[in-house]
């Protein structure tokens, strides 16, 4: 976990493309151009983005709300007469007092600039700012998904979770994608389903085949 | 010796065609799943346990000792010859690894770290073959009060140590405990927390969390800042053949076994993990070394220890997962859900009631750790090849895989709209910095802390006090102060470290465009990177 480093230059905090992607043969002493920089730089500016404050806030004070809410739903937990010491409601005043409480901490220190620190993956490069569209879109085609297993079957809901995350993530051959998808489903399908018994739907289009209907 | 004879009977076990088929199986997916990028252990074991809902439990713990090591060893591969680390346990690997692999040493680097796990993954398995069996016999002896601080001191280490912010990391926990309270209480058999609903009477299943948070949530975050534009890998140059030269081997076998006695007894503490191992085994070679001015730009040193550390705490956290059903990773938490799908109950009773799935188990980690090192030399060209897969349909797959798993785990649409509204809540929690590791541990220690608690308070009639005056219970919260402050002091150093590192990069790199124009502005205590 990378702290906030200091000393990247402003102009290295643009992710190069890399020309030696390509070359596969010779890595040379040419090596430290500016990918290697982009990693450190992209920690550097994690910490100062301002668009994060209102979510931490509304994060942090969401987390004491659930506590709260613990509270106060532990306190409506039935506690059958023959408990002894310590019933069921123990627990979660408990669990409910410390949230609320950590939560509020939290809270406060986040208003006194304490910020956290998002968390680093190899894919993701902190420097961007937050891209909702494509966030918005996986949303959608994984609730698309979830509500067509049942009419489509699980093979083609899964094919159009695929393109449709694919796409989103910006996949340039659709085609491609979609056969991917269908590729993907259908084996998922065969293995599990078929080959290890799982009882994913197959759908209308493919229960008319024997070995999906069994 | 009692315990070589059981594990010769695990390995007649394991080396049964069909579960060493099993191990084989698991240790190639594992280090395939591994190596893909932004999938680390904790996601990979999550994303595959559907594999493991049609098998046999011991065939199943066969898989998933091979997909854990196969996961481990997979990101070193990750993070040496892909210039973006990952997880924070890879992070030192790619410091000295990936710059070996820029000065076109990537062969021995990559082969550094593999006969280095290879040879931490044994050592460990072997004190885990002999430690195992004595702290399982001596756990039978804790009482409840004993576990409760054994919970107590695993969640503060846990929410206080893993990720940067303790109180984040708290708050993570204690979401954690409340979604594992959600259902019908055992004891009272009162519902708590369902909100009158049906489909949340049976609990909150720990697989979807794990996947939710690890697989949708991750897949989330990284398309909110994906990366766009090409995937720099560097190519391996040369051969596996001519992977280390004789200085390599003279150079490396010192820090693996540092690197394994480092992560092996760190690996069974709470809250110790991979991450801490590392860290400790990267200063530790880093003082020791007698080419200190290597570190930093690619010291084979800095990736043979940190390696084998890594893999040593890698067997070290399957100590007290095996001997008293305590999970001290996240990766480790979710092994324990698997063995709770079997209604096998993790604990110091498991090497009684389970012996022959215990030393199966135990016998097919040397298998795996073996078919790791044979395969992952040789193949290293797969892998490559598997880094270079687009990422959106490599982020694209993981979420099909992801809904795959919920919707498998009770065929039910319901859980795949669970999946994803715990996702969205993983991607911010990724966003803000709260870790997900402790939520994950939180749900599967929650419900055992608690009944550790009901009982001891309902062996003292209600005297609180029960529950810290026993001489176990006392040394156990002493040793979680201890713990707190030599975790917050190494914390400290290490993102000293991470700095001090960072600066000399930069300035490294500074030093090489002034050097090009020939104008050496620094008195340099350093030679230039390039001496090799």
């Amino acid at each position: 976990m990378p702290t906030q480093r200091d000393g990247a230059p402003a102009s290295e905090r643009e992710p190069l493309p890399d020309p030696r992607v390509t070359d596969g043969t010779s890595v040379t002493s040419d090596t430290t151009d500016g990918t290697a920089s982009a990693n450190e730089a992209e920690s550097a500016a994690t910490a100062s983005r301002p668009g994060n404050f209102v979510g931490e806030i509304v994060f942090a004070v969401l987390c004491v709300a659930i506590g709260i809410l613990a509270l106060v739903v532990a306190s409506q937990i039935h506690v059958p007469p023959t408990a002894n010491t310590v019933g069921p409601q123990v627990f979660p005043y408990i669990v409910g007092g410390v949230l609320s409480v950590v939560g509020l901490a939290t809270l406060i220190a986040v208003f006194f600039g304490a910020r956290g620190e998002a968390e680093d993956s190899e894919d993701a490069d902190a420097t961007m700012g937050t891209d909702w569209l494509t966030v918005a879109k996986l949303v959608v085609f994984f609730l698309a998904h979830a509500f067509l297993i049942e009419y489509i079957g699980w093979p083609f809901a899964a094919a159009l979770l695929f393109f449709g995350a694919a796409w989103a993530l910006g996949a340039t051959s659709l085609w491609r994608a979609a056969v991917a998808g269908l590729a993907m489903g259908l084996v998922i399908e065969l293995a599990f389903g078929v080959g290890l018994g799982l009882s994913l739907p197959a759908g209308p289009l493919l229960n008319w085949i024997p070995i999906f209907n069994g | 010796m009692d315990s070589i004879d059981l594990l010769l009977n695990g390995f007649a076990t394991a080396l049964q065609p069909q579960y060493l088929l099993y191990a084989l199986l698991g240790v190639l997916v594992g280090t395939a799943v591994g190596v893909l990028p932004g999938i680390g252990p904790a996601m990979t074991v999550a994303l595959l346990l559907p594999l493991t809902y049609t098998l046999d439990p011991t065939a199943a713990m066969i898989a998933f000792a091979g997909i854990y090591y196969g996961g481990m060893y997979g990101g070193s591969t990750t993070s040496i010859l892909l210039n973006t680390p990952g997880e924070s346990a890879s992070i030192v690997t790619a410091l000295e690894g990936h710059k070996m692999a820029k000065l076109g040493r990537g062969a021995a680097a990559l082969a550094t770290a593999a006969i280095g796990s290879f040879i931490a993954g044994t050592l460990a398995t072997i004190a885990l073959t002999f430690v195992a069996p004595y702290l399982a016999d001596w756990a039978v002896s804790l009482r409840p009060n004993d576990y409760f601080a054994l919970m107590i001191v695993a969640f503060v280490t846990v929410g206080a140590l893993l990720g940067s912010s303790p109180l984040r990391g708290i708050i993570s926990l204690m979401g954690g405990l409340l979604l594992g309270l959600v259902g019908t209480d055992v004891t009272s058999g009162q519902q708590r927390f369902t909100f009158g609903t049906p489909v949340l009477a049976d609990g909150v299943s720990v697989v979807i969390v794990a996947v939710a948070l690890f697989a949708v949530g991750e897949t989330l975050y990284v398309a909110s800042r994906l990366r766009r534009g090409p995937i720099s890998i560097v190519p391996v140059t040369s051969g596996w053949r001519t992977w280390m030269s004789r200085d390599d081997w003279k150079r490396s076998w010192k820090p693996w076994l540092r690197g394994s006695a480092i992560g092996f007894p760190i690996g069974t503490v709470p809250a110790g993990g991979a991450d801490v191992a590392t860290f400790l085994s990267y200063a530790a070679e880093r003082k020791l070394s007698k080419r200190k001015d290597q570190f930093g730009k690619g010291a084979i040193e800095g990736v043979a220890g940190p390696e084998a550390a890594n893999n040593a705490a890698a067997a070290g956290v399957l100590v007290p997962l095996l001997t008293l059903g305590l999970p001290t990773t996240a990766t480790a938490a979710i092994m324990i859900s698997a063995l709770q799908t079997y209604g096998i109950r993790p604990g110091p009773l498991l090497f009684d009631s389970q012996p022959a799935l215990v030393w199966a188990l135990i016998a097919s980690l040397y298998i795996g750790n073996l078919v790791l090192v044979v395969l992952n030399l040789p193949l290293v060209g797969m892998w490559v090849k598997l880094l270079q897969i687009p990422r959106h349909y490599l982020y694209a797959g993981i979420l099909v895989f992801a809904a795959f798993g919920a919707y498998a785990n009770k065929f039910n649409y319901r859980e795949v709209i669970i999946l994803l509204v715990l996702g969205v809540a993983g991607f911010f929690m990724r966003r803000y910095g709260y870790p997900v590791a402790p939520l994950v541990i939180g749900m599967i220690l929650g419900p055992m802390a608690e009944e550790q608690l009901r009982k001891s308070l309902m062996i003292s009639q209600g005297d609180p006090t029960y529950l810290v005056t026993s001489p176990f219970a006392i040394g156990a919260y002493a040793f979680l102060l201890l713990v707190m402050i030599a975790g917050l002091w190494l914390r400290h150093r290490q993102s000293k470290l991470e700095a001090r590192l960072a600066a000399e990069d930069l300035a490294t790199r500074e030093r090489e465009a002034i050097s090009v124009d020939a104008q050496v502005t620094e008195g340099s205590h350093r030679s230039g990177p390039q001496e090799e």
